[in-house]
């Protein structure tokens, strides 16, 4: 074997790997595209269902992400610019959800606001009725994707020299101009790219929301699971919804890829 | 201006967020998985949530907000009424057994003996949903109870998904109900089981008692499945009738 055989051996080994490993990935996407007429993707999704189902994962995932945004920001913020005793054990709690199963955060949220539950039986003698509504979606998806958002919130924030806040309040601007006019616009493109993440694993968000939301077609069935109601009575419209999170998902990533380009390069330029 | 569009973001949200209690005010109706074109044609205005009777009767265990439970046996409707979180079980239908396999057979199944050779993918209710429960006595009756330790078998927990196993090609054979097999239409083919083994299969439902539940419009929804608009729809859609519309 001459050198330059034994050197490309290693490097068709790789490239072979590369090859299957881009086949497996990209296959299953193309064959969605190829299974159902392009054409006839607007009719399908007009249904009432799919229609109904999109309106549910718009409103849901909205709410969710505002709240996660007013509540989040500034805990991560906390936590970014504080040293205090438990800090890490606080954050280890607050990423926990990353690592457990959906199916697991949907029981822990039905023994947290179901009837029974921890918290349930007092909420329903307030008469407010959370497990298997609306809510149940929104309280779903902020469980399964706000970790997201903290995770790269705190990197975020703790990525930012202190010494632009203190220059800021050295200049007579208040802890809250300081955040808005400094701190946030600084930490902006790290804050998006959390959010991006968020919000796709919330529209992707499946396991917990069946569990704790149930599937009430028009009110907690999200696109996820009206595929799943109707990969079977449907397939066309659930390989069109399939096709819709596909697009919303590429359209996502890429947002998210061009957000994190855009942050390398202002750092860049600032130096 | 960043006041005047944080002002907007804040307005936006709290839109969003009003939005989402008055959306919550429709008729809600938790019907069997069997029931889930069936229900929609009788009457389009509730919320449907349609899945294995076992399933929505924990999830009304649980506090879900349902209006009228129609479950496809009658354990389920008795067991929330013991509990006293519904009004007494009314019987709306009957449904027979049938053993389904792909428009193409593959397994070349034409009896239901046939799934005595083992090695097939068999597509059955998980134990407690009734479909599932359905089937166990079938089978203890026929003496064919090993087929379910032969075979691949794929539990399930609601009937709808069976259908769509066996439709989709993904699984050789499925026990559903003739409703099923009639929606799946042309994409499955029915292998009769003798009728000296079904059991019976009675759809039971009830009024969900809770706060807030919109009992009158339950009551009223469940007077029009029991009456001759519903009974015509049911029997649209294959499903067999109780004598009247008589109380359990």
């Amino acid at each position: 074997m001459t050198e330059r055989a034994r050197r490309a051996a290693p490097v068709t080994l790789l490239v072979t790997a590369l090859a299957v490993v881009v086949a497996f990935l990209a296959v299953p996407v193309v064959a969605l595209f190829c299974e159902v007429p392009l054409a006839r993707v607007p009719a399908l999704i007009g249904g009432r269902q799919v229609r109904e189902a999109l309106w549910v994962t718009a409103r849901t995932v909205a709410i969710a992400d505002g709240a996660m945004l007013l509540f989040c920001t500034p805990a991560a913020y906390l936590l970014a610019t504080r040293r205090f005793p438990g800090r890490g054990a606080l954050i280890t709690v607050l990423e926990l959800p990353l690592v457990l199963p959906p199916a697991v955060a949907g029981v822990a949220l039905l023994s947290a606001f179901g009837r029974g539950g921890l918290f349930g039986d007092a909420l329903q003698d307030a008469g407010i009725v959370l497990p298997f509504t609306e809510w149940a979606v929104v309280l779903a998806i902020l469980f399964v994707s706000s970790p997201f958002y903290v995770r790269a919130a705190i990197a975020a924030f703790e990525t930012l020299d202190p010494v632009y806040r203190e220059a800021a309040r050295s200049l007579g601007a208040g802890p809250w101009a300081t955040f808005r006019l400094v701190t946030a616009p600084l930490a902006a493109s790290g804050l998006t790219a959390g959010w991006v993440l968020a919000f796709a694993r919330g529209i992707g968000e499946f396991g917990a929301t069946i569990i704790f939301a149930g599937s009430v077609r028009g009110q907690t069935q999200t696109l996820t699971l009206a595929i799943y109601d109707l990969i079977e009575s449907d397939f066309d419209a659930a390989l069109a919804m399939g096709i819709l999170l596909v697009v919303t998902s590429a359209v996502v990533l890429v947002a998210y890829k061009l957000v994190a380009w855009r942050r390398t390069r202002p750092v860049a330029a600032r130096r | 201006m960043t006041r005047r569009r944080s002002l907007a973001v804040a307005l936006a949200v709290a839109g969003a967020l009003a939005a989402v209690p008055a959306a919550a005010s429709a008729l809600t109706v938790y019907g069997a998985s069997s029931l889930r074109d069936a229900l929609p044609a009788l009457d389009g205005s509730p919320r449907y949530s349609f899945g294995g009777s076992n399933t929505l009767q924990l999830q009304i265990e649980r506090g879900a907000p349902a209006d009228l439970f129609l479950g496809a046996s009658p354990v389920e409707a008795t067991a929330l009424y013991k509990e006293g979180l519904c009004t007494k079980p009314v019987t709306y239908a009957t449904n027979v057994l049938t053993l389904i396999v792909p428009a193409s057979n593959p397994a070349g199944i034409t009896s239901v003996g046939d799934l005595r050779k083992g090695g097939l993918r068999l597509s059955v209710g998980a134990a407690g949903v009734p479909i599932g429960n359905y089937t166990r006595t079938m089978l203890g009756r026929l003496r064919l109870t090993s087929v379910l330790s032969i075979n691949k078998v794929d539990l399930q927990p609601q009937v709808a998904n069976i259908a769509a196993r066996v439709s989709l090609n993904a699984a050789d054979a499925g026990f559903v109900y003739v409703t099923d097999a009639k929606l799946a239409g042309s994409s499955v083919k029915q292998v009769k089981l003798p009728t000296w083994a079904q059991p019976p299969v009675r759809y039971e439902g009830c009024v969900v008692k809770r706060n807030g539940a919109d009992s009158d419009g339950a009551s009223a929804y469940l007077a029009k499945l029991t009456g001759t608009p519903g009974r015509t729809v049911l029997k649209k859609y294959g499903f067999g009738l109780p004598k009247q519309p008589k109380k359990k």
